[in-house]
């Protein structure tokens, strides 16, 4: 399943809202928790979190796995947070209304 | 292709790899893990490793390769925009930063900034003379197309050629006609004359070609300019351009000037047109310019008349190169077309760019050496100041250890003491231009017109000192110089601490500085010595150049006689008589005055005139081999009233005058020269060639200079009354103070000739100061820098050694407690810093010997290795190091050795 524009970045501030996370951790954890529904292309998640990271809603730094490969952790910042809060509320607004649309009987004039 | 640096240049300069190169390693190392950890996962889960890496690429969503150029693309830009903010950012936490610093130590700041301002704003104040006299483009429209024309007169006998002689009117015509390199010409004289409708009012004038204006490109402000036909040949109308200034002072600027007429004497002239404000000529002094073709053809006729100099502009596509050339091989036609009885010797032609001609050789070079005078002193306070900022970073060493060990980049902490110094430059600068402000006011203020003439022996005075300010390019001159003193003597101590730096946090010493003061710190004291040596060998050549110049007996006595040029307009020759023994008369009535002398010349003011001269009982010679003398008119009382000695023979007497036997009275110099070894008294001799034809020699006065820097040149002393003259210097004698005595002069003056312009009126000792203005303006200049010099110096001297001192207190101590006498550390100390500068005077007395021959044109009857003042140099660089080390000496002596061991 495709995205919907614009939702990737959200889904990615709300994964590493918990613990820091590097790339593949987050692709995996977005998979996982969709269930397998929600797939990501590694080069436009990578895209995405220095994006996020360039907007200093996130802040990276360099670690070691537990497989001892070196990667780029990821922490969402106080920006970060309060931008999550935000989208998440606007997003669940925007949803809200498009489902009472589309439950409601088609009118006629 | 991008320009990359080999890694090998990287390593070998410590260089760190540039942002956006780091940005790209680090992003191609993020997408190599996120593959990684795919395939470990794939694998984990049963895949085989192939496949896991074929599946993992594939996740990425397109060619690896598009991929890491997308992420490195947006990373890079990103990086790039970071690092800029983060540059600004930390410009301004470094400015801040010093700022901090510099106010935390306000003795310090005030002492440095102080330095650099005098530095700075000397320097600068300089500039502006150099670049209003020499640099700045001449005040006329394409002004490197001007050249200035002259005749090139062979030398004869002692007489040097003359690259600079004026033209006739009909050479003028000749060359005009003959050549094509110039598209415009204006022939132009300086002369004097007075204003006689009205009040009289004598002023300085030219006569013009009626395309001066035209050469110059200019146009008139009011009215119009002359009619190019009038330049066709003598006898045109009597027509005249008004300065501005004279516009505005003589006629209110009155809008309808144009049309009226002006008298001078008996012409009169009708008034064209004015000049644009602050134009008064190439003569830079002109309040009124007459057409110069309206003298008759007579007067224009001969040939050999060399009265106007030539100022002419090139025709376009005509290289200043190919205008010289092409005047060059006029000059021998001209000289064929008019051959000369007195030279002949083919003669020349000499085209130079106007710009070259702008100011006199003798002020051009002492303003350079001015100027580089004064660049040894910003040199100096560049030392001081570099010195201060090196103690500083000595006693800042453990600090600045510990942010290198925290790992404060090398460039960073260089760039930090970098901006503290530009910060301190720059206060500096803006402090310095109040000093070069003061500076060029006083520069400025110099009477252009009669202390330091810029030029006038070349018919060329327009840049005059009155036009020295402070412009942008003085300002972008302060402002350059500030930069770079401030960059460089930020590095100078940022590279010399680096060694110290390791030390210093090593030894965990506070103070950072070793048992004597660092070497760079004694360096650059050396330096400040040499230069200040340089600068006082200079100042001291001129201070005894003008003791030399002031030592002078010019041949009269100046004191309290008041002098002055008056001008009659016509009248016969026996009524102008009459009229000077009632002058005489009516001026003797002035309560003071003793004598009354008339003369036609001022001493010490350069030329008069000069004739030719052959002793009657010697065989005739040729009129062109004849030699020549300096002729001078004078009244009986002249020798009284000047005080001028009569050393042999008689006097003139109110009997010779004209109509009784010529006479005349030689100076030595003539007697010596033309009658050696013989009594001229009673010989008879020729002067000139309008009727003196048997002149009886009746005495012998003393010689009277006409140049303060030579001795008087042979002159023979004719009587005025054999002559009388329309225009007449005359001296009065008093018992009082000539300026009080003026007002009543020009009163007996006016009583006796109401409607006589009386003018150039100046005691002998004035005349006497001007004769010396040039000396007293370079000796004046030279002396302040060298004084400056040398406090800087002293302080510097005074810095080091009192470092030394501190650092070494606690084993001054120890010395101390070992029983050492106060008095033989004190002498150390002393010793110490006088041997410092023994080795800094040694270089310096070296350079000074070497630099000081460019000055020997300006120095007088004195050898530029004069054992005076390079004696009198030790001594006074010997006295301040003394003084200078003398405080810390002392502090040393003093040290309590229970007191400085604790300390520690």
């Amino acid at each position: 399943m495709a995205l919907l524009k614009g939702t990737l970045d959200v889904l990615v501030l709300k994964t590493v809202s918990g613990t820091p996370m590097h790339a593949f951790e987050i692709a995996s954890w977005l998979e996982e928790r969709s269930d397998g529904r929600v797939a990501v292309d590694d080069a436009a998640l990578l895209q995405a979190l220095h994006r996020l990271e360039d907007r200093k809603l996130l802040t990276a730094e360099w670690g070691v796995t537990e497989n001892g490969r070196r990667a780029r952790y990821y922490r969402l910042t106080a920006a970060g947070r309060a931008h999550l809060r935000e989208e998440s509320r606007r997003l669940a607004d925007h949803f809200d209304a498009l489902l009472t649309i589309l439950a409601a009987k088609a009118g006629g004039a | 292709m991008r320009f990359e640096l080999r890694p090998g240049v990287r390593r070998l300069f410590r260089l760190s790899p540039s942002t956006s190169e780091r940005i790209r390693a680090e992003f191609d190392d993020e997408l190599e893990a996120v593959i990684a950890s795919r395939v470990d996962h794939l694998v984990r889960h049963g895949m085989s490793p192939d496949d896991a890496r074929r599946e993992a690429l594939r996740r990425l969503g397109s060619a690896l390769d598009d991929v890491r150029d997308s992420l490195r693309t947006s990373a890079i830009q990103r990086g790039r925009k970071m690092s800029l903010t983060d540059w600004i950012e930390s410009i301004a936490q470094d400015v801040h930063y010093a700022a901090r610093g510099l106010a935390r130590r306000p003795v310090f700041t005030v002492v440095a900034v102080a330095t650099l301002a005098i530095g700075i704003g000397a320097t600068t104040a300089i500039f502006s003379a150099v670049n209003a006299l020499l640099l700045r483009p001449l005040p006329y429209a394409h002004p490197d197309e001007l050249m200035k024309v002259s005749i090139v007169m062979p030398g004869r006998g002692d007489r040097p050629t003359n690259f600079d002689q004026q033209w006739s009117y009909p050479k003028f015509k000749f060359f005009r006609d003959a050549q094509r390199a110039f598209s415009e010409l204006a022939l132009y004289e300086d002369i004097q004359t007075t204003l006689t409708d009205g009040d009289a009012e004598r002023v300085n004038a030219e006569r013009v070609g009626a395309t001066y204006l035209r050469v110059l490109g200019l146009k008139p402000a009011v009215g119009h300019d002359f009619d190019r036909s009038l330049d066709a040949s003598p006898g045109a109308a009597r027509q005249a351009l008004l300065s501005y200034d004279l516009w505005r002072h003589r006629y209110n600027a009155d809008p309808s000037i144009v049309g009226r007429t002006v008298q001078t004497g008996a012409a009169t002239w009708t008034i064209i047109g004015v000049t644009p404000p602050g134009f008064k000529g190439l003569t830079g002094q002109a309040q009124i310019f007459t057409l110069l073709t309206a003298m008759t053809a007579d007067d224009l006729a001969d040939a050999q008349l060399h009265n106007y100099w030539l100022v002419a502009r090139r025709a376009s596509r005509v290289t200043a190169a190919q205008a010289a050339a092409a005047t060059a091989v006029l000059g021998p036609r001209i000289s064929d077309a008019f051959p000369s009885k007195f030279q002949p010797a083919p003669w020349g032609a000499l085209a130079v760019p106007l710009d070259d001609a702008r100011i006199e050789p003798t002020i051009k070079r002492s303003l350079l050496i001015l100027f580089a005078s004064v660049g040894f002193v910003l040199l100096i306070a560049c030392v001081n100041v570099a010195s201060l900022l090196l103690g500083r970073a000595g006693a800042r060493g453990r600090e600045i250890a510990v942010r290198l060990a925290l790992g404060a980049g090398r460039g960073r902490l260089v760039r930090l003491l970098v901006t503290e110094s530009l910060l301190l430059a720059l206060i500096g600068a803006v402090v310095s231009v109040g000093v070069a402000w003061v500076g060029v006011r006083a520069l400025a203020t110099i009477d252009p017109a009669t202390t330091l003439r810029v030029s006038r022996e070349s018919g060329f005075g327009a840049m005059a000192f009155s036009s020295i300010a402070l412009d942008w390019r003085a300002l972008a001159f302060a402002l350059g110089l500030s930069v770079t003193v401030g960059i460089l003597f930020g590095l100078a101590p940022a590279g010399a601490t680096r060694a110290e730096l390791t030390d210093a946090l090593k030894s965990g010493r506070v103070s950072g500085a070793g048992a004597r003061a660092p070497i760079t710190r004694r360096l650059l004291v050396l330096t400040e010595v040499a230069l200040a040596v340089v600068l006082l060998a200079g100042a001291g050549l001129m201070i005894r150049t003008l003791g030399n110049l002031l030592r002078v007996n010019p041949g009269f006595d100046a004191e309290h006689v008041l002098s002055f040029r008056l001008s009659l307009q016509s009248a016969s020759r026996d009524s102008v008589i009459g009229f000077y023994q009632q002058l005489a008369d009516r001026l003797r009535a002035v309560p003071g005055a003793t004598s009354v002398a008339l003369g036609s010349c001022a001493p010490l003011t350069g030329g008069c005139s000069s004739t030719l001269f052959a002793r009657l009982d010697r065989p005739k010679v040729e009129s062109g081999l004849m030699p020549r003398i300096r002729i001078e008119w004078v009244s009986t009382s002249w020798f009284s009233t000047m005080r001028v000695p009569l050393k042999r023979g008689r006097g003139f007497t109110e009997a010779d005058r004209a109509g009784a036997p010529d006479v005349t009275i030689l100076n030595e110099a003539s007697a010596r020269a033309f009658f050696p070894n013989e009594d001229p008294i009673g010989k008879h001799i020729l002067i000139g060639l309008r009727g003196l034809d048997d002149v009886e020699v009746i005495g012998v006065a003393g010689d009277v200079r006409i140049d303060i820097d030579s001795v008087a040149p042979p002159a023979v002393l004719l009587p005025i009354l054999a002559a009388p003259r329309l225009q007449t210097m005359i001296f009065v004698r008093s018992t009082r103070d000539p300026a009080s005595l003026a007002p009543d002069v020009r009163n007996a003056v006016r009583d006796v000739a109401p409607r006589a312009p009386v003018y150039d009126m100046q005691s002998l000792t004035a005349r006497e100061a001007a004769a010396t203005a040039k000396t007293r303006f370079s000796t004046t200049l030279l002396v302040v820098f060298a004084v400056t010099a040398l406090l800087l110096a002293a302080i510097g001297i005074y810095g080091v050694m009192a470092l030394a001192v501190a650092a070494r207190t606690r084993e001054i101590g120890i010395r101390m407690a070992l029983g050492a006498d106060g008095r033989r550390i004190e002498r150390a100390v002393i010793g110490e810093g006088m041997g410092l500068v023994a080795v800094g005077a040694v270089i310096g007395l070296g350079a000074a010997i070497v630099s000081t021959r460019v000055m020997r044109s300006l120095l007088f009857d004195l050898s530029p290795t004069d054992p005076i003042t390079y004696g009198a140099i030790v001594v006074l660089i010997v006295i301040t190091a003394a003084a200078a080390s003398w405080v810390p000496a002392r502090r040393a002596a003093n040290v309590d050795p229970l007191a400085s061991l604790r300390s520690e």
